[in-house]
């Protein structure tokens, strides 16, 4: 039988997978790419991705509390990777968002790299998070 | 019809089998023991063993309330930190794989002198 805790926390990690590959690979596109029309559908993309990114890392939080009552404790190196991630995931969503409202002020070629760094740190803390916890 | 009768009795009997010796949460310390008087100028380690079954996936140690370690084996020791003259509370509590807290811990007393 499957155990409803466990489907719930592996729904959640496809989600929050699939933002990952989301926001790495449509900032990579965008970084490569030079179609204006391209690089705003990619934005969409990254916005999504840092949306899905956010709604499921909260809803980890949710579930382990609807189980227990109690949200998953970690500390040390493992909490400030989630800090990282956290702060990542705000600013990579901000940006994008900005983006798409063309509310940029300096260069294009400068915002896809900057959302390709926020990528690339979010998953290196996600990296620490999951073997230092 | 033989074969059949074998077959159901192998089945409730392992799954009664299965039953009694299904394992349980379990925590506990080795040393120090609850209201041990710890050497405040010693290295101090707690040793521990524990069992679990899921959602139980492995355990923390706590000094406090705060937690210190991740406790992945399941028997074993940790060196905890200098720790101020007084009353402290360890706890090991055991955690799913997310790291919340399961609801089944073991907390012991110690003081430091």
């Amino acid at each position: 039988m499957i155990d409803l805790q466990n489907l719930a926390y592996a729904i959640d990690q496809i989600v929050h997978n699939f933002g990952a590959v989301a926001v790495t690979g449509g900032a990579l596109a965008g970084t490569l790419l030079d179609q204006a029309e391209v690089r705003r559908r990619l934005a969409w993309v990254v916005l999504a991705g840092w949306g899905s990114q956010i709604a499921s890392g909260v809803l980890f939080g949710l579930i382990s509390y609807s189980f227990y009552h109690h949200f998953p404790d970690i500390s040390g190196i493992a909490q400030g990777a989630l800090m990282v991630k956290v702060s990542c995931a705000a600013a990579g969503f901000l940006l994008a968002a900005a983006y798409l409202r063309r509310l940029i002020a300096w260069s294009e070629q400068w915002t896809w790299r900057l959302l390709l760094l926020l990528a690339i740190t979010a998953l290196s803390g996600a990296a620490f998070l999951r073997w230092f916890s | 019809m033989r074969n059949l009768n074998r077959l159901i009795f192998a089945v409730v009997f392992g799954s009664v089998v299965s039953t009694a010796f299904a394992a349980e949460n379990m925590v506990n310390f080795i040393s120090p023991k609850d209201g041990a008087t710890l050497d405040a100028m010693a290295e101090n380690k707690v040793t521990y063993e524990y069992t679990v079954v899921p959602p139980g996936d492995h355990t923390h140690l706590y000094v406090d309330g705060e937690q210190v370690a991740v406790l992945r084996e399941a028997r074993g020791s940790h060196a905890l930190e200098a720790m101020s003259p007084g009353k402290h509370e360890l706890c090991i509590k055991i955690v799913n794989h997310a790291h919340a807290p399961i609801g089944f811990d073991k907390c012991i007393n110690v003081t430091v002198k």
